[in-house]
C-alpha cells in the first residue's frame, strides 16, 4: 500500500471514528435536552392556561359564541406560547359538552398539542378541538405518559385554583423533531466527507512532494554514482534520512574501491606468475636440450605460485563469505597445533618445537579455519627462521582465552612494517610468498571474535 | 644489443632473460632501483626494461628521475598495471612504449628492436649500408644480394656497429654488447669476432681506429 494512501486511511478513519464518538455523545445529551425543553413547555403551557383562565373566571362564563375566531386564538396561543399577547379576543368554550372540531382548520404544527380544561371533580370546561380525550383525560397532577390509539402521548397535569388543566403531545413528535436536528447535524458532514477526503489526498500528495523528489533523484542516478545526494535545499523532516542515505553510499564507496582495490591487487598477483609460466613456456619452444628443461622447470615453478595464490585468495573469500558450520564450531586446541605443525612442517627439515601447560582444551572455531590461520603462521615463521634454528610454539591461556605464540628467530620486523604485515598482498622485499599468509590469519581471527598481533 | 633489466621477480626475469638471449640479445637484470642505477653508471646498455613494482622505489618514480637528470636511453615498461592512466601515465613519465604482462616474447623483441631504430633515427628495420644490407629482427644479412651465414655474435657484433652509425665503439662498449654479466671472456676473443665479421663481409666494413676503438665505415664516395 502506499504511503499517500496509508496516510490518507489513517487520517480518514481516525477523523470518522472521532467525529462519530463527538456525535453519539452530542445526540444522547440533546436527546436529553430537547426532552427536558418539551416537558418543560407542557408545564409552562399547562400552568399558563390554568394561570389565564383563574384570573377573570367570568369572562369564559359569558362568553359570546365566537367558535372560529376563539379555537382559533387557542390553538395558536398553545403552540407558540405567545404568553406576551393580551386578549385581543375572548375565547369560548362550550361547558359541558363536546368541542364541534368538523370545522376547524388548524396549521399542521398545532396537531402536536391537546389541551383539557377540567375542574377537579372531572367535570370538562373546555378541550382542543381535535383533542384525544384518553390522550387528555390524566387525573393526578405531573407529567404521565400514555398509550392511544397506537401512539405515545406525554402529558401535562397541572392543578390549580379548582381547575385540572392537562396538556398532552405525541412522542412521535418529539423524535421526529430529534431526527431533524441529528439529519441536520450529520448530513453536512456526510456530504463534506468526501470533499475532506480529496482535499486530504492532494495535501497529502503535496505533503510528501519532497519524498517524491528524493526518490525520483535517486532513481534518476547512473547505477555507480555513488556521490553523495546534495542536503542543502532539504525540509528537515527528510533530512535526517538523506544524511543516512549519504553515511550508506559513502560506506559503499568504501567497500567498493577497497574491493577495486583487492581485484586489481589479486589480478596483478595472478599476472606474475602467469607472467613468468608465460615467459618460460616461450622459451622452452625456442630453445633446446639444457635450455629447454631449464625452461620448463621454471614454468613449473610459477605454475605452483600461481596455485598457492589462488589457494589462499579462495580461503581469504571462504573467510569474508557466509561460512558454513558443517565442520562443527568447537575443536581441540591441541588437535589444530597438531595438524598446523604437521602442514607447515610436510615440506621441509626445519622443526617446530610444541610446548603447552594443558590449560586450554576447547576453541569455539570451525576446525579447518583454525588450522589454516595456525598453519600460514608457521609457514611465515619457517620461513623466516635460519635453517639451524626451530620455530616455537606455544599454547597458553591468558586472561580466559587461547592464545598461540609463535616465535620464529628471523630479523624480525620494524614498526611500520608490522601495520602491513596484514595488508593484502604486502611482502617483505621480494619473495615468493602469495602476501596474503598473515592477511587471512588476521582475517580468521577478526571473524571470530579473536585477535592477530 | 645490450639489453638492461629491471625486474624483482626472479622467476620472470630468469625468463625474459633466458627468452632474449635465446633471440640473440645480450641482456642483464638488477632486481631493484639501486642496482639498476649503479648499473647505468658502469654499464653501456642500448634499452632499458623496467618493471615498475620494485621493493625500494616506485619505478615511475625512478623513471621521473632519470629523465629529469637527462637520461635518454630507450625504457620500455613492463608491467602488470593495465589500467589505461598507468599506461598514459608511464608514457607521459618518459617512457617510450609499455608492454603489459603477460607478453609474447616474440612481441617483445619486436618492441625493443623498434625501440632502438628509432633511437637510430630510422624508420624502416634494415638497415643498409653499401652492398651490405642487414635485418636485425631476423638477423639476416645479405652481400651483394646474398645472404650471408654469421654466428649470433657476429650478427651482435654487426648490429651495434651498424646501429653506432658510424660512431666510434670502444671495445668495452662493444664486449657489453656481446657478454653479459656472468660470461666469461676471452681477451682476444673481440678481435676473433671483427677478423671473421672483415672476412666474410669484406675487409673494408669495419674500420679500426687506433686506440679508440672500432667503426662501420662511411658510405663509401
Amino acid at each position: 500500500m502506499s504511503l499517500r494512501l496509508r496516510l490518507l486511511l489513517m487520517i480518514g478513519i481516525s477523523l470518522s471514528v472521532l467525529w462519530a464518538v463527538v456525535a453519539v455523545w452530542m445526540l444522547r445529551s440533546l436527546n436529553e435536552e430537547v426532552h427536558d425543553a418539551l416537558d418543560q413547555r407542557l408545564k409552562m403551557s399547562a400552568q399558563m392556561v390554568t394561570a389565564l383562565i383563574s384570573q377573570n373566571p367570568s369572562a369564559w362564563e359569558g362568553a359570546e359564541k365566537n367558535p372560529k375566531q376563539s379555537k382559533f386564538w387557542w390553538k395558536n396561543a398553545l403552540a407558540q406560547d405567545r404568553l406576551s399577547e393580551p386578549f385581543a379576543t375572548p375565547f369560548w368554550c362550550e361547558q359541558g359538552s363536546q368541542l364541534d372540531v368538523s370545522t376547524i382548520e388548524l396549521p399542521p404544527i398545532a396537531d402536536s398539542f391537546d389541551c383539557q380544561i377540567s375542574s377537579l371533580s372531572g367535570e370538562i370546561i373546555a378541550r382542543t378541538p381535535d383533542a384525544i380525550p384518553e390522550a387528555v383525560s390524566a387525573t393526578t397532577p405531573g407529567y404521565s405518559e400514555r398509550t392511544v390509539q397506537g401512539q405515545r402521548w406525554r402529558a401535562y397535569t397541572h392543578e390549580a385554583d379548582g381547575l385540572r388543566v392537562t396538556i398532552a403531545d405525541r412522542l412521535a413528535e418529539r423524535s421526529s423533531l430529534l431526527h431533524n436536528i441529528m439529519m441536520a447535524a450529520i448530513l453536512p458532514f456526510l456530504v463534506a466527507m468526501p470533499g475532506g477526503m480529496t482535499l486530504l489526498w492532494f495535501g497529502v500528495k503535496s505533503g510528501l512532494l519532497p519524498l517524491e523528489r528524493l526518490r525520483q533523484m535517486l532513481a534518476s542516478r547512473v547505477p555507480d554514482a555513488l556521490t553523495p545526494i546534495p542536503v542543502s535545499d532539504m525540509s528537515s523532516d527528510l533530512l535526517p534520512l538523506a544524511n543516512t542515505l549519504n553515511q550508506l553510499l559513502e560506506r559503499i564507496s568504501i567497500t567498493i574501491s577497497r574491493e577495486r582495490r583487492f581485484i586489481s591487487d589479486a589480478a596483478h598477483e595472478l599476472r606474475t606468475p602467469l607472467t613468468a609460466i608465460k615467459t618460460h613456456l616461450q622459451v622452452a619452444r625456442i630453445t633446446q636440450g639444457q635450455d629447454a628443461a631449464q625452461a620448463l622447470d621454471y614454468a613449473q615453478e610459477g605454475v605452483a605460485r600461481l596455485q598457492r595464490t589462488l589457494t589462499q585468495l579462495l580461503t581469504l573469500s571462504q573467510i569474508e563469505g557466509p561460512f558454513s558450520w558443517e565442520d562443527g564450531n568447537v575443536v581441540d586446541a591441541e588437535q589444530v597445533a597438531r595438524l598446523a605443525m604437521r602442514d607447515a612442517t610436510a615440506n621441509g627439515p626445519k622443526r617446530i618445537v610444541f610446548q603447552t601447560d594443558g590449560s586450554v582444551s576447547q576453541l569455539s572455531l570451525p576446525e579447518a579455519l583454525a588450522v589454516t590461520a595456525l598453519r600460514n603462521l608457521l609457514d611465515n615463521a619457517l620461513c623466516h627462521t635460519p635453517a639451524n634454528q626451530d620455530v616455537e610454539l606455544e599454547l597458553q591461556l591468558v586472561d580466559n582465552a587461547c592464545v598461540f605464540f609463535v616465535r620464529d628467530h628471523g630479523p624480525g620486523l620494524s614498526a611500520e612494517e608490522l601495520t602491513m604485515v596484514t595488508q593484502r598482498f604486502w611482502r617483505r622485499g621480494p619473495g615468493h610468498g602469495s602476501g596474503l599468509g598473515l592477511s587471512i590469519v588476521s582475517a580468521i581471527t577478526e571473524h571470530f571474535g579473536g585477535h592477530f598481533t | 644489443m645490450r639489453i638492461l633489466l629491471i625486474e624483482d621477480d626472479d622467476l620472470i626475469a630468469h625468463g625474459i632473460l633466458a627468452g632474449l638471449r635465446a633471440h640473440g640479445l645480450t641482456a642483464d637484470k638488477v632486481i631493484n632501483a639501486a642496482q639498476a642505477q649503479a648499473a647505468l653508471t658502469t654499464l653501456h646498455c642500448d634499452v632499458i626494461i623496467l618493471d615498475l613494482g620494485l621493493p625500494d622505489e616506485d619505478g615511475m618514480k625512478l623513471l621521473h628521475r632519470w629523465r629529469a637528470a637527462g637520461m635518454t636511453l630507450p625504457i620500455l615498461i613492463l608491467t602488470a598495471r593495465d589500467a589505461v592512466e598507468d599506461r598514459v601515465a608511464g608514457l607521459r613519465a618518459g617512457a617510450d612504449d609499455y608492454l603489459l604482462k603477460p607478453f609474447d616474447l616474440n612481441e617483445l623483441v619486436a618492441r625493443l628492436h623498434a625501440l632502438l631504430r628509432r633511437a637510430a633515427g630510422r624508420s624502416v628495420n634494415i638497415i643498409e649500408r653499401g652492398p651490405l644490407r642487414f635485418n636485425p629482427d631476423s638477423a639476416e644479412v645479405w652481400l651483394h644480394g646474398q645472404a650471408v651465414v654469421l654466428s649470433r655474435r657476429e650478427v651482435t657484433l654487426l648490429a651495434a656497429l651498424l646501429q653506432a652509425n658510424g660512431r666510434i665503439l670502444n671495445s668495452d662498449q662493444l664486449k657489453d654488447s656481446l657478454y653479459h654479466f656472468d660470461q666469461e671472456i676471452e681477451s682476444n676473443a673481440l678481435n676473433v669476432h671483427i677478423h671473421h665479421l672483415r672476412r666474410k663481409l669484406g675487409t673494408d666494413l669495419i674500420e679500426t681506429v687506433r686506440g679508440l676503438g672500432y667503426r662501420i665505415a662511411t658510405e663509401k664516395s
